[in-house]
């Protein structure tokens, strides 16, 4: 119990001490939560429900995204393609177990399928980010350091290519959908009406999210890894395998994309080209609060989503991706850095 | 203890060290002492494995240490504060020190270090929750030594600590070198301020354009014509 009291103390305590050190963040949720009253009032709460889910999965694209960007300086553009992979992963996963469930009713089987899905999708998305790290940036970066903010781009550029493709040639272009996860009658709250599927994708990303936050900050890897990101030489000189730490995060930031694509599979279906969308919004989100800033993504994650929104609701749905980039395009002209602030000291000295 | 043998290195294309050869015991104070660009720092950020080698072999421990990677060196006892501190920034004060302590697995051991270390510098153990970034320049010098020393190491290379820092504070972070000497640490001390690190150490090596001219007792040196008209003015 006195435990307890003490771990939310000290929870509190380093709470405030960000306010303190970051006042943009406290701003920004400000800005956030004004523009979700004004879409309320509009549009009505569910509108405010929906935006909360995508930000929720804007947030871990983007994380993932900014994760690798922050520690390897790898602005990674095969970010679509590892949301791709996990669409598929679980759509061929949850489709024969669902199939099965089908003939033979098994409400236990049914409500842990679309666990399976996403896990196999997180262990997938997991194996192929060290696969490609090992395989394509880990040869680069031993060769040569020059240029690399350059070349490891036009290297994710390449896989994104030869994924898609890839996929293209061996599965074809079909679009592979599912029309929900769970059976169960939508649940309404109020007036609003939520299918547990959305639901489920909101808490799922952030139940990912803290745990993310919990490695981050408390354990010793996650300790290095944010080592890494802030000074390599330092991080050689306390001993820590700079190699290792550059694969694992990787390995993370495309597990966590791939975990959105098949959290996302009831909506987007997976095909080929799936990745493009969920591509553009991370680094509208990336870019718009700051290259390399993890914490600042999770925020970034719904004020995209909030802007979507709003704009859909207020200029109509074909202006829903108009708005974001100008918003974009205004934050890079006035604030290069993003509005939180980039930690990512790479890009900003080449 | 620590065997640099022939050890030529430089940058790219740009040799700076030609045929270094130091040798140092379990539990003696050394310092390094040359002028801007004579390859001091270098010499270091060989040692450590931060830059390999063009040719020669250093052995730390009679093993060879000149073809690992520089974690691996950490591993092995050498710990290596450098000139520009390469501290986590985004990070507070303990988890610097927390950091510094990677290699060991023990938190109870880690908590004790910790402990001692807070002893040692009690202006850390103040600003234990402030971002290193934040620190003032002695403080920082402190802070890169103090996160060199959580990992428990036989040998710490302390490249200039007294650069840019008040007289002052210089005789505070000198003060906290020789502390951790008296305890039985192994230490390489790379230093301009001559007349200072002369008075604390047992041994001292001379760098001139990348070759060691002179060496011997500290106490012999400060004698010496040459060290004398060159770096103590005198």
């Amino acid at each position: 119990m006195k435990e307890n009291t003490e771990v939310l103390k000290t929870l509190g305590d380093s709470i405030l001490e960000y306010i303190k050190r970051k006042p943009a963040v406290p701003g920004a949720i400000a800005v956030t939560v004004v523009i979700a009253i004004i879409i309320g009032i509009a549009g009505g709460p569910a509108q405010v429900v929906n935006a909360i889910v995508a930000g929720g999965m804007w947030a871990l694209l983007a994380t993932g995204l900014t994760m690798i960007l922050g520690v390897m300086n790898v602005p990674n553009f095969f970010h679509g393609e590892s949301f791709m992979v996990g669409a598929y992963t679980a759509y061929f996963i949850f489709t024969p177990i669902h199939l099965y469930l089908m003939d033979n009713p098994n409400k236990f089987l049914s409500t842990i399928a679309p666990f399976a899905g996403f896990f196999a999708a997180a262990v997938i998305g997991f194996i192929l980010g060290s696969i490609l790290e090992k395989l394509v940036f880990y040869p680069l970066r031993s060769k040569t350091k020059e240029r690399w903010v350059m070349n490891s781009f036009l290297l994710t550029v390449g896989v994104s290519y030869i994924l898609s493709n890839g996929v293209n040639l061996v599965l074809g272009p079909n679009f592979r959908g599912i029309p929900r996860y769970w059976d169960v009658p939508p649940i309404k709250f109020f007036t609003i009406r939520l299918t547990v599927d959305r639901l489920f994708a909101f808490f799922l990303a952030m139940v990912v999210l803290l745990l993310l936050w919990y490695f981050m900050g408390k354990t010793r890897t996650g300790r290095a890894i944010r080592a890494v990101s802030q000074d390599e030489a330092g991080a050689a000189m306390v001993g820590i395998n700079i190699n290792n730490i550059h694969t694992l995060t990787f390995s993370l930031g495309t597990s966590m994309a791939a975990i959105a694509g098949a959290a996302l599979l009831f909506m987007f279906q997976a095909y080929p080209t799936v990745g493009l969308r969920p591509l553009y919004y991370a680094w509208y989100v990336v870019m718009l609060v700051g290259l390399g800033n993890v914490s600042a993504a999770v925020v970034g994650g719904f004020i995209v989503a909030f802007l979507q929104t709003a704009t859909q609701q207020f200029f109509g749905i074909e202006w829903g991706e108009v708005v974001p980039t100008v918003v974009m395009m205004i934050v890079l002209i006035v604030a290069p850095s993003g509005i939180f602030g980039s930690e990512v000291k790479g890009i900003q000295e080449q | 203890m620590l065997k640099v043998e022939n050890v030529d290195s430089g940058y790219d294309f740009l040799q700076v060290l030609w045929g270094i050869n130091i040798e140092i015991n379990r539990g003696e104070f050394v310092a390094l002492i040359g002028p801007n660009g004579a390859g001091k720092t270098t010499t270091l950020r060989t040692i450590s494995g931060l830059l390999k080698p063009k040719g020669g072999r250093i052995f730390f421990k009679d093993e060879l240490i000149s073809n690992l990677p520089p974690y691996e060196i950490t591993h092995s006892g050498l710990s290596y504060v450098s000139e520009d501190l390469n501290l986590f920034v985004n990070m507070p004060v303990y988890e610097n020190l927390l950091m510094g302590a990677y290699i060991i697995k023990d938190e109870k051991k880690i908590k004790q270090t910790m402990e001692y270390i807070y002893e040692l510098f009690p202006r850390l153990a103040e600003r234990k929750k402030q971002l290193a970034g934040t620190l003032s320049g002695g403080e920082r010098k402190m802070l890169a030594i103090a996160r060199g020393m959580m990992s428990n190491p036989e040998m710490l290379l302390v490249d200039e600590p007294s650069l840019g820092l008040a007289p002052y504070l210089v005789r505070n972070v000198f003060d906290a070198l020789k502390t951790l000497h008296g305890e039985g640490l192994t230490i390489l001390l790379v230093e301009q301020n001559v007349n200072a690190t002369l008075d604390i150490t047992d041994r001292a090596y001379i760098i001139e354009q990348g070759k060691i001219v002179l060496s011997g007792k500290s106490k012999d040196l400060a004698r010496n014509e040459h060290v004398q008209n060159v770096y103590l003015g005198i």
